[in-house]
């Protein structure tokens, strides 16, 4: 068999390279005529076409000697491109590019440092073994350069060195000289020493090549006022992974971070506000604990009148630093209030942080706010802020009055999807103050034809057995809802209608006895549903037996209602306080189950592990088992009107 | 095994290049599992290939090669994935790589820039885009769909969108979410001062610019400059003027403008710059968030505002700006050019300039809780059911807090639910539009309002549809109507928070400057509920 899939492959090749060959023949020999041409503007425009054509996935790596042969020029442009042509095709024609090592060994010597420094990028970039030996030598003179500008372009092309084989980087003394580059006079090139370095560390797991220490740090922390927001993040980041040596150093750097908290760059700022973070744990006067609480709170704000994307990291960062530090923004909370324009996903977090920073004091104007989102035109949404009406009314017993005037006022626009939000919310707040709204359950069964869902059919149905005395024809109620009970699909109305029934009989034994018989007889003989049946039948041989111990279990007092807890488990939110503004924050889950592991990339890994990785990654609850299922509807969907315009992708 | 194969002939068809596929690599088997729905699809004929758009000729060549060929499995095999061929002669992905994808984006034509870390950027564009634009179709609403997003092959994909366009950062490791975010801000301003609007199509025409550019602000998926003063140094703008030059007197006429590195202690001036008018213009812009409910009552309010520069002068201006309520101003973020440690010791703002316009500094308007918020335009809207079951809204505008200044370029939106039909709109003063173009809405423009004139108003008279049975119910948006308006507005010569330039001082160099200073007060996201 597969001496016969060979050949058929072989065909295949040969075809394809046939039809490659009549496809692109065209085009390709006009460029090779004009790359070749007297003319240098005509050369110019070719490579610029090169370029081009390269971009939007045409083939040109046939024309690689003719480009190459534009390659010494002094027309820095035309340089630039043809660098970037080589970096492209290097990995699939590495002898070719040795023919181009002379030009930029050349270059790396010129007068101009804008050209020493592309020269360096570049092989650094080419990422071939080949070009190895050829950089060591314009490396080492780079990295001493008296222009900084090509120092620190030298500086991260050691980062370069080290990927492609640690070995040469150490035996050439470069991992030294970068080390060295750390106290360089010139910002720039210190905050690229600091990436440098901690890029070689992420390709080293277990082995720090380079430790953060306590002489390094005022060094780091003096050139961070100079550097551009850029080398300011790198900075920012490495000092992350150091520990003070004590209080008096942690509350010297925090105190030193401090004016980065003012900062257009909002990777700047949340970089800063997580290094607070960490470092708190060492700081133990309280008046310094509280000046940093208090600067932290403006910039975090000022994120929030940003694009909504960032807006949306922010928030997702609030949402965590507020379960550490519960009391940080709770005077700001006009400022999480929805737009009606905001992006669902800014909206969803913005409920969650009003609902979370929300004090005793401040629920009048909240609820008032949640009544205007649960009139929106995204259902999700107005659920949400429904749910975030009676969680509110929950914790706070001052709040409930006014919460369940609200979700009577929204109960009254009769809109259908809001009517079974309001109905389920307000079993909940029902149970949890008991008999104090009974003067609320008329006005609800007045809306008992807007009900139709099961979830607010069976909440519904609930609320009328325990309030079964205030309602004056709760008999009929009942006994239409018996009419439909066969045809209920779902069990929990039907569990609930029995139960509801038994406690107006309990309650109201003469009205209630010609319906509880029927009830149960229904329930035990015509129903399908076994639970149902036996739930039925414990009813009727209890109140056969006793009555008294019937009205003690069907009338019991319920445990209350808890306040779901929104918070992240402990040991995940210590993790992610650590990684915060990191993308682990944003997802919410550790890093492990989406950062890709170079160290996957040497050795085969096993398939366990294999297993286990994508069993949590994928399959497990996040977006992207999520998504896979959804993208598989939306391309059946799309399939056929998949018509549009192309679509651009340029990487880089 | 024989599927792989003919799957990699067609991959190699569709692209034209030499995208070989590793079928040997571990990482690319594990996707070649997890998303077999997407190998299977890219090796169906019928499909376009693995998101690549194919010219007929092209797509009947395939047609042909793939003829007779089995069907693919629906689920993958031992036998198939361990008998996956050798590797055929071809390097991995390209490390810098474009490729055309095919995809509408809910019937909007977005194009994606996207920008990648170096793991990531050898699996972007066999499923991470890809995927990526899949997710972008399965939201309801572009508008909705998340920054962050988990892609597959252990990437994530952040994105932003502005404009026509889409800019995707995949990264593949542990990163600051807002670097990406801002890295791609920088990109897609950059590209903006470059190449004027940025759509696909001058995208395309200005690939050679575009690719400098990239390579200067990103080195092997770390920011390196987002500054385009200093951009400008190292990329040469492309402009008509020096394409017309080279067409006629060849490359030697633009040596001299030959770009050069700027290493002095302050990197975005370059040292020699020579006007001959010395002159500063400074821009105080402050803009109003706020949310009005329907009664005037104010719910949510914030300012925040910018100083701008467009500073023209020459050799090394040094300048001090002082402002009347530095305390007024909160939060303050600074250009990198302006000496923080001053500002927090003496409360002016000490900077050398850049040569042309920059923001000088972002600050927030320190709320006084104790205060009413102040409005330029006061609004009051109003909502009514009539009797023939239309809906009717009113909307109010008087001019309010402008120390005697018209409001002018007042802009008012009205988005009317999707079910929105036979739409009236009366108003006395201004015009009207009333469109449908994804969603109804009614917009009205008014030029100016003067705190003397009478207020301004405007009626809508709009019918809902009710559903019909097949449909699924309202939400409650489309059942009670429209809810919000979003005004835009500006005062020319006014400052909400009254915040002034008492002073521009020039030190340093001794020449006469001209100043000029202007105030204008905005609203930002400023919205009025019904």
């Amino acid at each position: 068999m597969n001496a016969t899939i060979q050949t058929n492959f072989a065909r295949l090749q040969i075809m394809k390279s046939k039809v490659l060959a009549a496809l692109r023949k065209g085009e390709n020999y006009e460029l090779k005529t004009e790359l070749n041409s007297e003319y240098k503007e005509r050369r110019k425009e070719a490579v610029r076409r090169v370029i081009a054509n390269m971009t939007v996935g045409k083939d040109v790596s046939g024309l690689f000697t003719d480009v190459l042969k534009n390659m010494h020029t002094d027309d820095l442009e035309i340089k630039k491109l043809i660098y970037l042509y080589l970096i492209n095709y290097a990995k699939t024609q590495p002898d070719l590019v040795i023919l181009a090592i002379n030009t930029f060994v050349k270059d790396a010597e010129d007068t101009n440092p804008l050209i020493r420094a592309l020269a360096i990028r570049t092989m650094g970039c080419l990422h071939v073994v080949e070009v190895l030996d050829h950089l060591c030598d314009p490396l080492r003179k780079c990295l001493k350069d008296p222009n900084p500008y090509v120092r620190k372009t030298a500086v991260m092309c050691v980062a370069k060195v080290y990927d492609l084989n640690p070995a040469v980087a150490d035996e050439n003394g470069f991992v030294g000289a970068v080390r060295e580059a750390l106290s360089d006079a010139n910002p720039m090139v210190v905050s690229n020493a600091v990436s440098a370095l901690t890029e070689i560390n992420e390709m080293t797991p277990g082995r720090d090549v380079w430790r953060l220490d306590s002489s390094t740090v005022p060094v780091l922390l003096t050139a961070i006022n100079e550097c551009i927001e850029w080398g300011q993040i790198a900075i920012l980041e490495a000092l992350a992974s150091y520990t003070p040596q004590g209080e008096k150093e942690a509350e010297s750097i925090c105190e030193r971070l401090l004016p980065r908290l003012q900062h257009a760059n909002g990777s700047v700022v949340l970089t800063t506000v997580r290094l607070l973070i960490q470092y708190e744990k060492f700081v133990r006067r309280a008046d310094l604990l509280t000046q940093f609480a208090k600067k932290m709170v403006p910039p975090l704000i000022t994120l929030l009148s940003s694009e909504p994307e960032i807006q949306y990291v922010a928030l997702r960062n609030i949402n965590i630093i507020l379960q550490h530090h519960p009391k940080l923004l709770s005077k700001e909370i006009r400022v999480f209030f929805c737009k009606y324009n905001d992006p669902i996903y800014v909206k969803y977090e913005k409920l969650d942080v009003l609902v979370r920073i929300c004090s005793e004091r401040n629920t009048d104007p909240l609820l008032n706010e949640l009544k205007e989102y649960a009139r929106e035109v995204d259902v999700d949404f107005v659920r949400r802020a429904i749910q975030a009406i009676g969680r509110l009314a929950i914790r706070y017993e001052s709040a409930a009055d006014k919460a369940v005037k609200v979700l009577v006022e929204l109960l009254q626009l009769k809109v259908n999807s809001v009517v079974q939000d309001v109905v389920i919310v307000l079993r909940d707040v029902f149970r949890r103050y008991p008999q104090t709204f009974a003067d609320v359950v008329p006005t609800l069964c007045e809306h008992i034809d807007y009900v139709n869902e099961p979830d607010a059919k069976a909440a519904l149905i609930w609320i009328l057995g325990e309030y079964s005395e205030h309602i004056s024809n709760i008999g009929n109620l009942l006994s239409v809802c018996l009419e439909g009970f066969l045809e209920e699909e779902d069990e929990d109305v039907q569990l609930a209608l029995v139960s509801s029934v038994v406690k107006f009989f309990l309650k109201s034994p003469q009205q209630g006895q010609a319906l509880v018989l029927k009830t149960l007889k229904t329930a035990t003989e015509k129903c399908a549903n076994p639970d149902v049946r036996d739930r039925a039948y414990i009813y009727w041989r209890l109140l056969s037996a006793n009555p008294n111990a019937a009205r003690a279990v069907a009338l019991a007092e319920k445990p209350p209602v808890e306040i779901e807890n929104a918070n992240l488990p402990p040991s995940l939110l210590e993790e992610l306080i650590s990684e915060l503004g990191n993308v682990s924050s944003v997802l919410q889950q550790p890093a492990k189950l989406f950062v890709y592991k170079k160290a996957d990339k040497a050795g085969v890994p096993r398939d366990s592990d294999l297993g286990a990785r994508y069993g949590d990654g994928f399959d497990g609850a996040d977006g992207g088992a999520a998504t896979s299922t959804s993208d598989n509807g939306a391309m059946g969907g799309i399939g056929a009107g998949n018509e549009g315009e192309p679509e651009l992708l340029i990487s880089f | 095994m024989a599927f792989f194969a003919t799957l990699k002939a067609a991959v190699n068809i569709a692209t034209s290049q030499s995208y070989d596929i590793d079928w040997r690599e571990p990482k690319v088997k594990e996707a070649a599992i997890v998303h077999w729905e997407e190998v299977k699809a890219a090796a169906d004929p019928a499909l376009p290939l693995a998101g690549l758009r194919l010219t007929a000729e092209q797509k009947s060549k395939l047609d042909e090669l793939l003829k007779g060929e089995s069907v693919f499995p629906d689920q993958p095999t031992d036998e198939l994935l361990d008998g996956m061929p050798d590797a055929i002669p071809s390097a991995s992905l390209n490390r810098i790589c474009g490729s055309i994808i095919d995809n509408c984006l809910n019937n909007h034509n977005h194009a994606v820039v996207a920008a990648s870390d170096d793991v990531a950027i050898q699996r972007a564009s066999l499923v991470v885009v890809p995927a990526f634009s899949r997710y972008l179709r399965s939201v309801a609403s572009l508008h909705d769909a998340e920054p962050v997003w988990s892609a597959p092959l252990d990437t994530v994909c952040i994105h932003v969108q502005r404009g026509e366009l889409i800019y995707v950062g995949v990264v593949s490791r542990e990163v600051a979410a807002l670097e990406v975010l801002e890295l791609l801000e920088g990109v897609q301003q950059a590209l903006g001062e470059y190449i004027g609007h940025v759509t696909e199509l001058t995208l395309k025409e200005n690939f050679a610019t575009v690719y400098q550019l990239l390579s200067e602000m990103v080195d092997s998926g770390s920011a390196v400059t987002t500054d385009t003063a200093v951009l400008r140094g190292l990329v040469p703008v492309p402009s008509l003027v020096d394409r017309v030059i080279e067409n006629v007197a060849g490359i030697g006429m633009r040596a001299e403008r030959r770009p050069a590195v700027n290493t002095s202690s302050t990197p975005w001036r370059a040292p020699g710059i020579r006007h001959t008018n010395n002159e500063i213009f400074v821009d105080v812009v402050e803009r109003i968030d706020a949310t009005v409910e329907a009664g005037g009552a104010v719910a949510a309010y914030d300012v925040s505002g910018d100083i701008s520069c467009n500073a023209r002068l020459t050799g090394m201006p040094d300048l001090l700006l002082a402002v009347n309520r530095a305390d007024a101003m909160d939060d303050v973020a600074f250009h990198p050019c302006v000496r923080a440690a001053r500002w927090d010791a003496e409360r002016v703002i000490a900077f050398v300039p850049p040569d042309g316009q920059f923001k000088l500094a972002s600050f927030h308007v320190a709320a006084d809780p104790a205060a009413s918020p102040l409005l330029p335009l006061r609004l009051h809207a109003a909502t009514s059911r009539l009797p023939d079951q239309s809906h009717a809204i009113e909307i109010s505008a008087d001019a309010g807090h402008t120390a005697g200044r018209p409001v002018e370029k007042i802009h008012v939106r009205v988005p009317l639910p999707a079910n929105a039909y036979n739409i009236r709109v009366q108003c006395k003063a201004g015009s009207h539009t009333v469109s449908n173009v994804r969603l109804p809405q009614v917009e009205w423009s008014l030029k100016a309002l003067r705190p003397t004139e009478r207020g301004a108003r405007l009626t809508i008279h709009y019918l809902l549809r009710a559903p019909s049975a097949s449909e699924p119910p309202l939400s409650a948006g489309n059942e009670l109507g429209a809810q919000a308006a979003f005004v835009d507005f500006e005062v020319a010569g006014y400052s909400i928070s009254s915040l002034k330039v008492e002073s521009l001082k020039l030190l340093r160099e001794s020449y006469k400057i001209f100043k000029g200073v202007r105030y204008v007060t905005k609203a930002g996201s400023f919205q009025l509920r019904f």
